[in-house]
């Protein structure tokens, strides 16, 4: 990274923290976590991440750093849970976090999103403006499928059929596809 | 592995919306296997990313380190920490008090307000009858093959059966009417059918005057009186009916109910009896496919005698016992390019009496050894895919991926999808044991058609063919049951290509992979019975005329 000097060191850690947050939330998407549990362990791990950050050393690899902390912490949550509909045993989301952090270390974040950029640009207008309408609006999927004329499950078979082919697609970008 | 049921649960655990006993099936998924679990990090990541972004096209793909001004676009707990350094609160619990809510998402005003129009287009198509009659509808006259679009049906007598573009299939006895809402809701107003629900098409859902028959994943019948009583009975699997006063009932395998006024009730599995007529239906069009495959037969034996051909095999007459599979071709070298057939078992093709090859075990595959360089190419195989399990499914790859040689395959969207290059694999960079995929992609010759398959069109047998002509330019067409295709994709597509070779290659699988991970895995799931190799560039014409002379 070739950001500026950093003045002190809270900004320094703002700065590394700001720039890798997207990556660890969707680690933690990775394991299974809802978005709500995962906003709760990212303020965790923000806290413990500050507490240890005399720990790291600036010229190693934080997201490597971030993810050993981010796993054992979404671990940590995931015991203190109530017993929560549909979140993964801990063995199942160990098994996750090993595949995130495979998927994570083969392909950075930039090409990721150069990747999913290429993916959604390919996409027919149609898709792409059913993606945005899903993702982007502060509308619900009933009444982004209500607009439509679609039921709600006939709207998610279709918004699943877009995800799938974007998912393809960026992986067919990263990956090997001969 | 199913991948479609597997993106269903895995989208709806991370939309927030699964059942428990989806939930129960998708862990046990994780738990047992590796490809499900990639392919869960896949989508959880692809779902963050979209969320992150709201799914803009706009955003700059490579962000620099963020700038502590652009307070806007910083994520929400960056936020929060910038307030907690602004402020010098060191103190980090207090952190948990100023924290900001999750915003609703983006400003994205277009999308939602796009017109209705909904250009008519056919959800279903008759498959089957035996001695049918219909009330014509205007011009309209139906049968076997008819596509029918949104709209009521009268079936004065006899059988039909109807397949639905979702995957379900549904049969009626005359007299009966029934309405077509879509490819997974019809009416029935009067009349005896029976639903046939592949778990592709779970949620299809029959309805009359007072009830909704919501499938899940089976097989029932329901009579709809005039009078707007309804009997229900359910063969196979689970089915909830919705009666008018939204009271839901399951109904499993042997139940039946009994409805009148509205109100459901349980009742005795008495008239299943009345559902076996249908259910034992029509064995027919008999004598079209012996006449199909004779005509098939007559213009095989005179393709064999083509030169151009480099190999040719037609799949006639295999047992159990055969284990090559032989070159028909007249000319050229004859014995020495038969194929060795590795664990595909014999099968019917596309006719009863012809032989195919099933490939269904990662194992299965026809071994070649093909010499020789060729100016221009062109594959076809007659295919029955059954499902596209893998990110690409083999259909005829050179072993590993050398200069010169091509993969010819199917994508798990549905795409035929050629690619060679004139590099093949290049020689790792330091320090790594292995090319990576961008050197790979360098210099890699791409050509995806567009999507012609999904599971819908499973069992259904197609004529892929995709000719390759001159070294000048790239020129590659991909033809569809005879029909020429478009492009979905692909890359380099106008540099030259290379003079091709084959050597070492397999029908339906993958030897020496380049790549040690899970897309190295490419067995075919389906049937072949026909595979021809040119060394040249057949004409549109002659590929449609091989699709006429071969249609099932």
């Amino acid at each position: 990274m070739e950001h500026e000097k950093p003045e002190n060191v809270e900004e320094q850690f703002v700065q590394m923290f700001a720039g890798h947050e997207r990556d660890l939330r969707a680690f933690v998407r990775s394991m299974g976590l809802d978005w709500n549990a995962a906003d709760d362990v990212m303020q965790t791990v923000s806290l413990v991440m500050w507490r240890k950050w005399h720990e790291f050393d600036v010229d190693t690899d934080f997201m490597k750093w971030a993810r050993v902390i981010t796993r054992f912490e979404v671990l940590k949550y995931r015991r203190k849970m109530a017993r929560d509909r549909h979140v993964f045993r801990e063995d199942v989301m160990e098994l996750l976090a090993g595949v995130a952090e495979e998927l994570g270390a083969s392909s950075s974040s930039e090409d990721y999103r150069d990747a999913l950029q290429a993916c959604l640009k390919s996409l027919p207008e149609k898709s792409g403006g059913l993606i945005r309408a899903a993702y982007a609006g502060d509308r619900t999927i009933r009444e982004v499928a209500d607009d439509i004329g679609q039921s709600a499950p006939a709207f998610y078979k279709t918004l699943n059929r877009i995800r799938e082919k974007l998912r393809h697609c960026v992986q067919q970008r990263l990956g090997a596809m001969s | 592995m199913d991948n479609d049921r597997l993106n269903e649960l895995a989208l709806a655990h991370l939309d927030g919306r699964i059942s428990d006993s989806d939930f129960a099936e998708l862990q046990q998924l994780l738990e047992s296997e590796a490809g499900a679990r990639t392919r869960y990090a896949e989508m959880a990541r692809l779902d963050a990313e979209l969320r992150e972004s709201g799914g803009a096209v706009d955003e700059p793909a490579r962000e620099k380190s963020p700038q502590l001004s652009s307070w806007s676009r910083m994520p929400r707990v960056a936020q929060a920490l910038v307030i907690a350094a602004a402020i010098l609160v060191l103190l980090i619990p207090t952190w948990m008090l100023i924290w900001p809510a999750r915003p609703g998402g983006g400003e994205f005003p277009e999308t939602t307000g796009s017109p209705r129009s909904v250009p008519v287009r056919s959800i279903a198509v008759i498959s089957a009858e035996a001695d049918a009659v219909w009330i014509a509808d205007g011009e309209k006259r139906f049968g076997k093959g008819t596509a029918l679009e949104p709209g009521k049906l009268s079936l004065i007598r006899g059988l039909a059966q109807i397949d639905f573009f979702s995957g379900a299939s549904v049969t009626l006895e005359g007299p009966a009417e029934i309405e077509l809402r879509s490819s997974d809701l019809a009416i029935l107003h009067s009349g005896r059918v029976r639903a046939d629900v592949p778990p592709a098409a779970r949620g299809f859902e029959i309805q009359t005057a007072d009830v909704r028959l919501e499938d899940l994943g089976t097989s029932f019948g329901v009579s709809a009186g005039a009078d707007g009583k309804a009997e229900i009975v359910v063969f196979d699997g689970e089915v909830r009916a919705i009666d008018r006063s939204g009271d839901a009932v399951s109904l499993f395998a042997g139940d039946a109910a009994h409805l009148a006024g509205g109100k459901s009730s349980k009742a005795v599995a008495a008239d299943i009896e009345a559902f076996a007529g249908i259910a034992a239906v029509i064995e027919k069009s008999g004598g079209v496919d012996e006449t199909r495959y004779a005509s098939w037969k007559a213009s095989a034996s005179e393709r064999r005698n083509d030169s151009r051909l480099i190999a040719y095999y037609d799949f006639e007459g295999l047992t159990d016992a055969t284990r090559p599979l032989p070159n028909r071709a007249i000319g050229g070298t004859g014995g020495e390019l038969d194929g060795g057939i590795v664990g595909a078992r014999v099968t019917q093709g596309r006719w009863p009496g012809k032989t195919a090859l099933d490939f269904r075990g990662e194992g299965d595959r026809v071994r070649f050894n093909i010499p020789g360089e060729f100016d221009a190419i062109t594959l076809y195989a007659w295919v029955r895919i059954d499902a596209l399990d893998r990110e690409l499914n083999s259909l005829f790859l050179t072993d590993h991926y050398d200069a010169g040689e091509f993969h010819w395959q199917l994508s798990s969207l549905g795409a035929l999808h050629f690619s060679t290059s004139p590099v093949g694999v290049p020689p790792p960079p330091p320090g790594q044991s292995q090319a990576t995929g961008k050197q790979v992609e360098a210099h890699n010759r791409w050509f995806w058609s567009e999507e012609f398959w999904d599971i819908r069109q499973s069992g259904q047998w197609f004529l892929l063919a995709t000719t390759v002509s001159g070294s000048a330019r790239g020129s590659v067409t991909h033809y569809i049951n005879g029909q020429r295709v478009g492009f979905s994709g692909g890359t380099n597509m106008d540099q030259p290509l290379p003079k091709m070779r084959i050597g070492g290659a397999d029908l339906g699988n993958w030897t020496d992979p380049i790549w040690p991970d899970s897309s190295a895995i490419r067995s075919l799931n389906g049937r072949i019975d026909e595979f021809a190799i040119y060394s040249a560039a057949l004409s549109a014409n002659e590929i449609r005329k091989i699709y006429e002379q071969g249609r099932p």
